[in-house]
């Protein structure tokens, strides 16, 4: 047996070369988001934001990094030892392994499987016990209610979330991410965004929502419950929720443009004359430019809305998104019946 | 397809690794000066007064068991998404009928109040 | 053996491990815990069968929605880790009985030759392009309807009994009502008056 798991070694290796160089980039993303967030969302209210470690602030990230790691995990007496003190592992490993399935251009992509959006969406659906387990083993009123809050709004906008989905799924007739991107190839009025407007929105709107952004960041609520699930950790173990928050900031931004912005394609595609310009943009490229863009909103949105009310929280998931999506599903599925252009012909 | 699947094994292992390496790191390299009141749970300038499990709206767990069976009703339609242009005008009838029981128990449970917060 | 083997005795472990610790664990929150683990490792073995979409629904549905739900219902309770554990050395006998009863029902019913190597098939591999969802879709809404319908009513019962027993009325207290808010025509609410100079 050991010998046959000697064979496979280089394809192993061929493996975790390709994790490393997702993971990588993933991190640096991370540390710079919130960089630009504090950045942007200080110009946005008339300040400069970090500028002192490194040119122009540009180390900031850096300095965050080292100075969490030597400050010390504080575990409180009255606790769940273990449970505390495994909670983040819960949260950061569910929205590290998502992006296994994630396609970054044509053929570049780790885990090409047939269900790559179930995927996606049950790994998604398992971040919520990180929060329930850390909020609960911290045994402090604080977290309990912010776990409470941010559970019952995680699983809320799960289901519109995953009615949008089903959107996707029939206007492409796959679960496949890199199929989704070619069928809606043409040009960028083949786009998904158009047929599926309303679902694109109640996706967006969702996306904001799972990941506890402002202005849906009521489990945080400083000013309320202090910083909800996590106030009773310091440290890395407080790092790591950071760090699973911003990942799946950004997951959520590529899914978006993957689903419904054509991903990889170029917006010019299909119009002469444009379209030969900028064939030399790599299909990479492309794709960062649209992640940049909802990644801009999301610190947009932040710095522009108040804090929603928890009863005006779950009147718009419930009574407003899920309602959309139960009417947009049906419509979607007679266009594609009917084989209405330009998009499903 | 097991082998596509593969990789994905191999990064649940990695993510989980990093999780452990990252808190290992910290635990090793942070300082431990354990302390009363910072050790003790987090209250608004006095000590606490009762455990924090306490007992809980029942709002939640109507909420959680609603979500579970939205989930489920998501769950069909993923094979019908995929399927509906095999399946006919008969296969998008019986969604029809489908999301018409959902949708009755959806206004059943709005009529209700059950999606009331105050 | 195989990579594949290798996976599966390794699921399978897990699978055993997590449920033994689930039925023993005293602390009701490390049995929920183990419970998941138990969902994902049989996720797994799921896969190694080929059915794509049965094992991610599993983590999906059962790790994503219902274990949640246990996990609400055992952290807010707050149970008694004492009284549990009484009740299961009472119950222990009772339990035991059961168990054998069961397995037994279950050799009767599925008789000893069943469980002969040579009837299993093994699953086939149909390569990349096959999709198993679509597959099942195509079956599950023409062949299977009945069943599809019937568990569409299973799922609106489901929701009326949630709610007829879950549900309380809204307490003595005042709510806003978002709607009537929003509906609020500024002209109601604020009349401008030129005051008349004398």
């Amino acid at each position: 047996m050991i010998m046959g798991l000697l064979e496979e070694l280089p394809a192993f290796a061929w493996i975790l070369i390709k994790i490393v160089a997702i993971l990588i980039p993933l991190l640096l993303g991370v540390a710079y988001l919130t960089f630009a967030e504090r950045k942007v969302i200080g110009y946005i209210q008339g300040r400069i934001g970090p500028n002192r470690v490194g040119f122009r602030g540009m180390l900031q990230p850096f300095a965050d990094i080292i100075k969490l790691v030597f400050k010390e995990i504080i575990i409180p007496v009255r606790s769940n030892r273990y449970l505390f003190f495994v909670a983040p592992i819960f949260t950061l490993t569910p929205a590290l392994i998502a992006w296994a399935a994630i396609p970054f251009a044509p053929n570049l992509i780790l885990a090409n499987i047939n269900a790559g959006v179930l995927y996606v969406f049950a790994m998604s659906s398992i971040a919520v016990y990180g929060i329930l387990i850390a909020g609960w083993a911290s045994n402090s009123k604080y977290a309990m209610f912010g776990a409470l809050r941010s559970a019952a709004q995680t699983i809320s906008y799960e289901i519109s979330m995953g009615f949008a989905l089903v959107g996707v799924l029939i206007a492409a007739g796959s679960m496949n991410f890199q199929d989704i991107i070619l069928a809606q190839q043409g040009s960028l009025l083949n786009w998904f965004f158009i047929p599926l407007l309303p679902l694109f929105m109640v996706f967006w709107i969702s996306g904001i929502a799972e990941t506890n952004r402002a202005p849906f960041d009521l489990a945080e609520g400083e000013s309320e419950i202090v910083a909800g699930f996590h106030v009773e950790y310091s440290g890395v173990s407080f790092a790591l929720f950071f760090l699973a928050e911003y990942a799946s900031m950004i997951l959520i931004s590529f899914l978006l443009a993957i689903l419904f912005l054509g991903g990889w394609l170029s917006p010019f595609e299909g119009i002469p004359g444009l379209d030969e310009w900028f064939a030399w943009v790599p299909g990479l490229a492309w794709m960062l430019l649209k992640v940049s863009f909802f990644l801009f909103a999301y610190l947009w949105l932040r710095a522009t809305f108040p804090r929603y009310r928890y009863d005006q929280l779950m009147r718009l998931g419930w009574k407003v998104l899920i309602p959309t999506t139960i009417v947009w599903i049906p419509v979607v599925a007679v266009l594609v019946k009917l084989n209405v252009g330009p998009w499903f012909s | 397809m097991l082998q596509e699947y593969l990789p994905v094994l191999i990064f649940i292992i990695v993510g989980l690794g990093l999780g452990v390496a990252l808190l290992g790191v910290g635990s090793i390299v942070s300082p431990h000066r354990p302390d009363k009141q910072k050790n003790s749970p987090y209250e608004c300038g006095f000590g606490e007064f009762e455990s924090a499990r306490i007992p809980f709206d029942v709002r939640f767990y109507l909420v959680a068991i609603l979500f579970i069976i939205f989930d489920l009703e998501t769950a069909f339609f993923f094979p019908w998404a995929l399927a509906l242009t095999e399946i006919g005008w008969f296969g998008l009838l019986a969604m029809g009928l489908f999301l018409g029981l959902l949708v009755i128990g959806f206004i059943f449970e709005w009529k209700k109040g059950a999606l009331e917060w105050e | 053996m195989g990579i594949i083997d290798f996976i599966f005795y390794v699921s399978a472990a897990l699978v055993l491990g997590s449920a033994t610790v689930v039925v023993t664990s005293r602390n009701p929150v490390r049995s929920a815990l183990a419970l998941v683990l138990t969902f994902l490792a049989s996720a797994s073995i799921w896969m190694l069968a080929y059915a794509e979409f049965l094992a991610l629904i599993l983590i999906l549905v059962y790790v994503g929605a219902v274990m949640t739900l246990f996990l609400f219902v055992i952290m807010m309770l707050d149970i008694d880790v004492v009284t549990t554990r009484q009740r299961f050395v009472r119950y222990a006998p009772l339990v035991i009985a059961m168990g054998v009863i069961l397995t037994g029902l279950l050799l009767l019913a599925l008789k000893p030759d069943y469980f002969v190597f040579a009837h299993l098939q093994s699953a086939v591999d149909y390569g990349l392009s096959y999709s198993n969802t679509a597959e099942l879709g195509k079956i599950l809404y023409t062949e299977y309807v009945l069943a599809f319908e019937v568990a569409a009513v299973l799922l609106l019962v489901a929701i009326i009994a949630a709610v007829s027993l879950a549900h309380r009325k809204p307490r003595d207290c005042k709510t806003q009502q978002p709607v009537a808010q929003m509906m609020v025509d500024p002209k109601q609410r604020i009349r401008l008056v030129k005051p008349e100079r004398k």
